[in-house]
């Protein structure tokens, strides 16, 4: 009996993997891809210029565009500022100053597109004012200023490695702070004269190597970690690439790599890796390829294999504002004098975890205390569903937004009216279905086009369509 | 032997903190910016005009020995119900630093960032309290000059009510909303039902929705519902942020709620001082005198804790001189509190200050001291831990376990003996 379920299966399998592998819908694939790459939904008229478009590489062509963007360098600075864990106060104390210098050295690697090896490299061997190297702020942000602790977080962003037990730290060990008179600027330097250990250097592989006195400890181990022939440092950020963009490592959490955490797909891993070094570390090549696969391009689950994802907060934020028109504005209370940021600016691009508002907090933007991914909380909770449903902070948005007044006062008709609304905040137009859904709720609640308008967008907002990337 | 030793203490410490509750709800009153001590909690009439400004005489209270500011009229007639805790002292001047030290017990400089007390508080009755309202409650905001939920994430922090309790319709946010009413969210829901069609995390967001519309309109509500209470009580708390705030503070202690911070700006009185507090004493005197008496009145005294003070103090010197003007400056070296309720005593003062009010001379108390008593007095052990994402346990109150910071806790104005072992 069980060999003839077998046998259906067999029949069947390959038809139901043709199913699962068909490619999802453009105006899914064109908000996908907008979200993971810039972190912002596209504008009405990219919509329905991807939409009506008949080029068949068009989805292509559209990643390319959407890579080079400066959306998507400013939202890849996000990442990596939530791991090197930037911000002004408590526990890094970088001061407005050193983040901006900091945030500003991270945005230029992006947007030159300098190879993964060289970028780490060129932050683990900084030195000098943090504010004229920015690089060195990767030594000033640590509040424990220890070479064991400068050495633990190495292992954690760049090998995954929570648990590090080999003598590397010694080549940290050289590192120096000397303040400035100018308020908040610290030299890192390094002690030449301290005295080379009598011991070896073992790292975790089996390496091996002598320290000399009169030359920079670090640069040995450096050599070491960016090395081709270490493939965890290539792996780790392949993963973590992967996880940025689906939520989930090949090796999860994407930081704790343990030989009893093993990958869910290891040829997968070792054909991106080897991707990844052959491309000489080539970061937006790596992203470019993981878009192009198969599992991005998927149906939504339970459909097709792309996991649907609450969305990060500062997306959800900016979404919301990007919808409306109206945006928020962000202060950094702390140290005074305040620090004012100028109006319109998105979420994802603070870059100082020290600026948030009760909003971003509510959805789960991370403090940047720690250098994990795990960090970053993007469960949805009855908290943030009460702001949607009956905020009047969000209330009162919605009815002051000029977009709502405008096709409040200038539609044609409920179907212009929903397609303009659903185009802004779901990137795709309304289906005849909702058009029906939304006469009806007009006619029995006896509504004016401009209250019709306000509902419309308060529904959209609170679905999950709108706060998922599926 | 050893380990049998500790782990007898560790016993004896769980059965003691259990039997040490005595309250079930702490009311934060805070001054934000710094109230000025000489002239509320710890008057100086004898240190001259340089020290008393426009402030020179003082008001008896009802407990023999026991003196206010000239403008604390009411709260002198019942000075049996509160202790003035005089001593406390951390010195520090900046408003970052003073307010990290007084609401999370820590000091500032550290590797990790503690929560505020309203957090851990949040943190350790999360499974005991069930109330549909949230455990951590701010009337209207708290301060936002670090992130008080620490280490401990976001999810225990207060609950900002937002919104102007003093006026007609007092919108809390996420509850009150006064552009909808109950039937346009009913409509609204039914189209949000009929529109959603994706599966993602649908069961739960259904079900969340359901308990959010119970909060909505629900009992909830009532609670920050001020037009039903009698025009006499709105018009004894006073008919201002302050008073209207601590009112509500009293409706959400009746709803169970365990942590509420009354917060209030507009103490940091660098210049024109006394005008100001001209102005902002009696509101002051009036509000937390009728939250006590009310509280008392209805029988919750007992089982609430009520504090009030701000992240320091203000110099007992005058700044007569330009740019002040006659304006007190910040002040972390010796400032008061005033506790009462929940298991703290009444008609004491503890600790003293010398006879400008510039230095503590009798029981200094640290922030962390009067911190870990309202610990213990909400059941939880002071010198317990919190969980840290990557440093493992941390102590609850660090500075509680190092006797450079810490002068012990306050069993001098509890209604809980020293236990023997701690001796």
């Amino acid at each position: 009996m069980r060999k003839i379920w077998v046998f259906i299966a067999c029949l069947l399998l390959p038809a139901m993997q043709a199913i699962a592998s068909e490619k999802c819908r453009d105006e899914i694939f064109l908000r996908r891809a907008y979200l993971t790459v810039t972190g912002a939904l596209p504008q009405a008229k990219s919509c329905v210029q991807f939409l009506d478009s008949r080029d068949p590489d068009k989805r292509e062509a559209l990643l390319d565009t959407l890579l080079e963007s400066d959306l998507a360098i400013k939202y890849m600075q996000m990442h990596w500022g939530d791991i090197l864990r930037i911000k002004s106060e408590f526990p890094s104390n970088l001061w407005p100053n050193g983040v901006q210098a900091y945030n500003r050295w991270i945005y230029e690697q992006l947007l030159n597109n300098v190879p993964y090896n060289k970028m780490v490299r060129d932050l683990l061997l900084s030195e000098g004012s943090n504010f004229r190297s920015p690089a060195a702020n990767f030594y000033r942000g640590f509040q424990k200023r220890s070479a064991k602790n400068f050495y633990a977080n190495i292992n954690l962003l760049f090998l995954g490695n929570r648990n590090c037990t080999d003598n590397g730290h010694i080549c940290f060990s050289q590192i120096k702070f000397k303040s400035t008179k100018e308020w908040k600027e610290e030299i890192i330097y390094l002690d030449y004269h301290k005295a080379a250990p009598w011991e070896q250097i073992t790292l975790s592989d089996g390496t091996t190597f002598g320290l000399s006195e009169d030359s920079d400890w670090r640069e040995a181990y450096v050599n070491w970690l960016t090395s081709p022939q270490n493939r965890r440092f290539a792996e780790v950020m392949v993963n973590r690439m992967w996880y940025w963009v689906f939520g989930k490592g090949i090796v999860n959490e994407p930081d704790d790599w343990r030989e009893d955490n093993l990958p869910s797909d290891p040829e997968l891993l070792k054909q991106l890796t080897d991707y990844f070094i052959d491309s000489n570390y080539d970061m937006r090549a790596l992203m470019k390829k993981i878009l192009l696969s198969d599992k991005f391009n998927s149906k939504t689950a339970p459909e097709g294999e792309y996991e649907p994802q609450r969305l990060p907060a500062e997306v959800i934020i900016d979404a919301i504002s990007s919808s409306l028109g109206s945006w928020s504005t962000y202060s950094s209370r702390v140290p005074e004098p305040f620090t004012y940021y100028p109006p319109a600016t998105r979420a994802t691009h603070l870059g100082d975890a020290t600026v948030s508002s009760t909003e971003l907090e509510l959805f789960g933007k991370v403090s940047r205390d720690v250098s994990l991914e795990s960090q970053r909380n993007n469960a949805i909770t009855s908290r943030q569903l009460l702001y949607l449903m009956n905020s009047s902070e969000l209330e009162q948005r919605i009815r002051k937004s000029s977009f709502i007044k405008w096709i409040g006062e200038n539609s044609k008709g409920i179907p212009h009216l929903a397609s303009t609304i659903t185009l802004r905040t779901l990137s795709r137009r309304a289906t005849k279905q909702e058009i029906a859904l939304y006469r009806e709720h007009m006619e029995k609640n006896n509504l004016s086009m401009m209250e019709l308008a306000i509902d419309i967008m308060w529904t959209q907002l609170n679905s999950n369509e709108f706060l998922y990337n599926h | 032997m050893r380990k049998l030793y500790l782990t007898l203490i560790l016993l004896l410490s769980l059965s003691f903190v259990a039997n040490a509750q005595r309250a079930k709800s702490v009311i934060l009153v805070y001054l934000d910016g710094g109230p000025a001590q000489t002239d509320t909690f710890d008057p100086k009439p004898a240190a001259g005009r340089n020290y008393t400004g426009n402030y020179k005489g003082t008001v008896k209270s009802n407990v023999e020995g026991i003196e206010l500011g000239e403008k604390m009229t009411q709260l002198a007639t019942m000075a049996d119900k509160y202790t003035l805790v005089r001593g406390l002292t951390h010195g520090s001047n900046a408003h970052e630093t003073g307010h990290y030290a007084m609401i999370t017990g820590d000091t500032s400089g550290g590797a990790v960032v503690y929560p505020s007390f309203g957090a851990v508080i949040s943190y350790m009755k999360r499974d005991t309290y069930k109330g549909i309202l949230p455990c951590y409650i701010s009337v209207t905001g708290a301060n936002s000059r670090f992130n008080e939920g620490g280490f401990l994430g976001n999810e225990y922090k207060s609950f900002d009510t937002g919104g102007r309790p003093e006026t007609k319709v007092y919108e809390v946010e996420g509850l009150v909303n006064k552009f909808i009413s109950r039937e346009r969210m009913d409509s609204r829901m039914a189209l949000l039902n009929g529109f959603e069609s994706m599966p993602m995390d649908k069961e739960k967001i259904d079900s969340l929705r359901g308990v959010n519309m119970e909060f909505i309109w629900g009992e909830s509500r009532e609670c920050f519902n001020l037009a039903n209470e009698p025009d006499s009580v709105r018009q004894r708390y006073g008919k201002n942020r302050l008073g209207q705030s601590c009112l509500v503070a009293r409706k959400l202690v009746e709803a169970g709620v365990p942590f509420i911070n009354v917060r209030t700006t507009g103490w940091d009185t660098h210049k024109k001082h006394f005008q100001k507090m001209d102005a902002m004493l009696p509101n002051l005197d009036r509000a937390l005198s009728a939250l006590i008496a009310d509280l008392d009145a209805r029988g919750l005294l007992d089982s609430t804790i009520v504090l009030c003070g701000g992240e320091f103090g203000r110099s007992p010197k005058v700044l007569w001189e330009a740019p002040w003007n006659g304006g007190r400056a910040h002040f972390g070296a010796a400032f008061s509190y005033l506790v009462a309720g929940g298991g703290f005593q009444g008609g004491k003062v503890l600790g003293k200050t010398d006879k400008t009010g510039e230095k503590v001379i009798e029981r200094p108390v640290a922030p962390c001291d009067l911190i870990g008593t309202v610990y213990l007095l909400m059941g939880i052990d002071p010198y317990g831990t919190l969980p840290h994402v990557s440093e493992g346990n941390l102590p609850i109150l660090p500075s509680l376990l190092n006797e450079k910071k810490s002068h012990g806790l306050l069993y001098e104005i509890i209604d809980v003996k020293k236990p023997d072992y701690e001796k």
